[in-house]
């Protein structure tokens, strides 16, 4: 009987295929970072309710998040060379669509992909900050940038992170479609590999084992982050534990504060 | 000094105040009273700019602005003019106490980290809480929060204080650490200039040295501590100590 299934050759697969990892993650760090950017943007600008841009991002996000990513690596793919021939037509330039590597198409399509779907999570996010929180800052005389940057932000990355961590797993996911623009990543690898010994599932079980790996190190990743920056709740659900608490009762201006085991009042639930 | 002209508010067609007038000298301690709901904290959050009043003219400090026509960096030197204390605290929740307090000196003076952290410390033992200087908000009761959003207001080193309503979320028997540290103040700053939202009179008629009562956005009558809540004048203001001081007789 032939051999169904090579084992070894799942194993052997896999050092080839990891070669284009660097590739798999570049498209991911840059998409996920630009991503990012532009979803702040989106989020403020809706949030903000600035006429004309609120109304375009709210029928771009409603597009992206409509359609499928395929469809859009498409759009990005043959879409970009239209618009760079009208550019040089209108501008009278002389910009060559060869000149421009296929990761740009890859990584566009991407990085807006990433803008729609986390544009809404940061949306939700940023209106869960404290608006007291928001006013304190204010009433000290910050600005509206440095509210955003020292109080808003943090605030809502603890609410975000979540969400952004499984948007960033299905990013990692996603890149395997990039080949349809003709990047050479690790499933478009696996491809060439098959291709040549016709030995598909071994292959796609090799990109499998690939994928659910850098999945598992993300969670990881992602759950030390949160813990990280969690942790003045993680404090609060200690003390309200029981288990650590403020030092003895102090004497302010003469009048001698409350002991600290009253100072803990039935709104300090843990998280 | 403060002093604010036909100031008026809305909010959705519902008038707060209108031509409203008020003269602080500096160095006054201004007692507001009144019933829930007369406007009390949205005059005091015209003052900073926390609201946006549509008619008026106000001086606070060494700044001024007539409503409708103020630029964005007029608004934030505005509100550098002056510091609030907020009845919820309003403290940042990811911050510890000395972060608190440390934060705007850091971000708005642009003081040195490590400076501010000192400045802090020092701030948070002038209010007691120099042990609790590394804790979380979340992990400090309603009366040590506010200690720390009092020692956070002082350390802008702002000389007009806004205190708005700072015991009223409190239980009570942590308003009297809270108030204790705010006679501290008031008694280590004379030379500040303090308008005061407050249901407390008994405080009210030991630090103010003047007080207004307030109704339906006007200014009923307006004297010194003793004059308004000992000898009022207004049957208004007779009307709202007497129930008031029933009120207190039932609670107590």
């Amino acid at each position: 009987m032939p051999k169904l299934i090579d084992f070894k050759m799942i194993l052997t697969n896999i050092p080839q295929l990891l070669q284009y990892l660097p590739i798999t993650l570049a498209i991911v760090a840059l998409s996920m970072v630009v991503g990012l950017f532009l979803a702040l943007i989106i989020a403020l600008v809706r949030l903000k309710k600035i006429p004309g841009l609120t109304q375009l991002f709210t029928v771009l996000v409603s597009f992206i998040r409509g359609t499928p990513l395929l469809v859009q690596l498409y759009l990005s793919y043959y879409g970009i060379p239209i618009a760079l021939r009208y550019w040089n037509y209108y501008n009278h330039t002389d910009y060559n669509i060869n000149n421009i590597p296929a990761f740009f198409f890859v990584f566009i399509a991407f990085a807006i992909n990433e803008a729609a779907y986390n544009s809404e999570n940061i949306r939700g996010a940023l209106l869960s900050v404290d608006h007291g929180e928001i006013e304190a800052a204010e009433s000290l005389g910050m600005t509206n940038f440095q509210i955003l940057r020292r109080i808003t932000i943090p605030e809502a990355l603890v609410v975000a992170l979540p969400t952004l961590g499984n948007q960033f797993i299905s990013l990692i996911k996603g890149t395997s479609l990039a080949f349809v623009a003709g990047v050479v990543e690790m499933t478009a690898e696996g491809q060439i590999i098959a291709g040549r010994n016709f030995r598909y599932f071994e292959v796609y079980l090799s990109l499998a084992i690939i994928y659910w790996v850098l999945t598992v190190i993300t969670e990881v990743i992602v759950r030390i982050i949160e813990k990280r920056i969690n942790r003045f709740r993680a404090t609060q659900n200690v003390i309200t534990a029981g288990s650590k608490r403020p030092s003895a009762a102090q004497t302010v201006a003469g009048v001698q504060s409350q002991p600290a085991v009253s100072e803990f009042r039935s709104d300090q639930k843990p998280v | 000094m403060i002093s604010v002209e036909n100031l008026s508010k809305t909010f959705s067609n519902h008038t707060i105040f209108k031509n409203l007038n008020l003269k602080i000298a500096t160095g006054d301690i201004l007692a507001i009273i009144g019933p829930s709901g007369s406007g009390k904290s949205t005059l005091l959050r015209c003052l900073n700019l926390l609201e946006f009043p549509e008619t008026g003219k106000v001086v606070i400090g060494d700044q001024h602005y007539e409503a409708g026509h103020i630029s964005r960096q007029e608004i934030v030197k505005i509100r550098q003019e002056s510091t609030m204390v907020f009845q919820q605290f309003n403290l940042f929740r990811q911050k510890t106490a000395w972060q608190n307090v440390a934060e705007s000196l850091v971000v708005v003076k642009h003081v040195n980290k490590q400076q501010a952290k000192q400045r802090a410390l020092a701030e948070l033992a002038k209010v007691g809480l120099s042990e609790y200087a590394n804790f979380y908000p979340g992990q400090l009761s309603g009366g040590q929060k506010q200690r720390v959003a009092i020692a956070r207001s002082l350390a802008t080193d702002s000389k007009i204080l806004l205190l708005d309503e700072p015991t009223s979320a409190l239980d009570s028997e942590l308003v009297g650490e809270v108030l204790a540290t705010l006679r501290q103040v008031v008694a280590d700053h004379p030379d500040y200039t303090v308008v005061l939202v407050s249901h407390e009179l008994e405080f009210v008629k030991q630090v103010a040295t003047k007080v207004v009562f307030f109704e339906d956005g006007q200014i009923l009558e307006t004297g010194t501590a003793e004059e308004v809540l000992e000898h009022p004048q207004h049957e208004r203001t007779q009307q709202f100590l007497s129930r008031f001081t029933q009120q207190q007789l039932a609670h107590s």
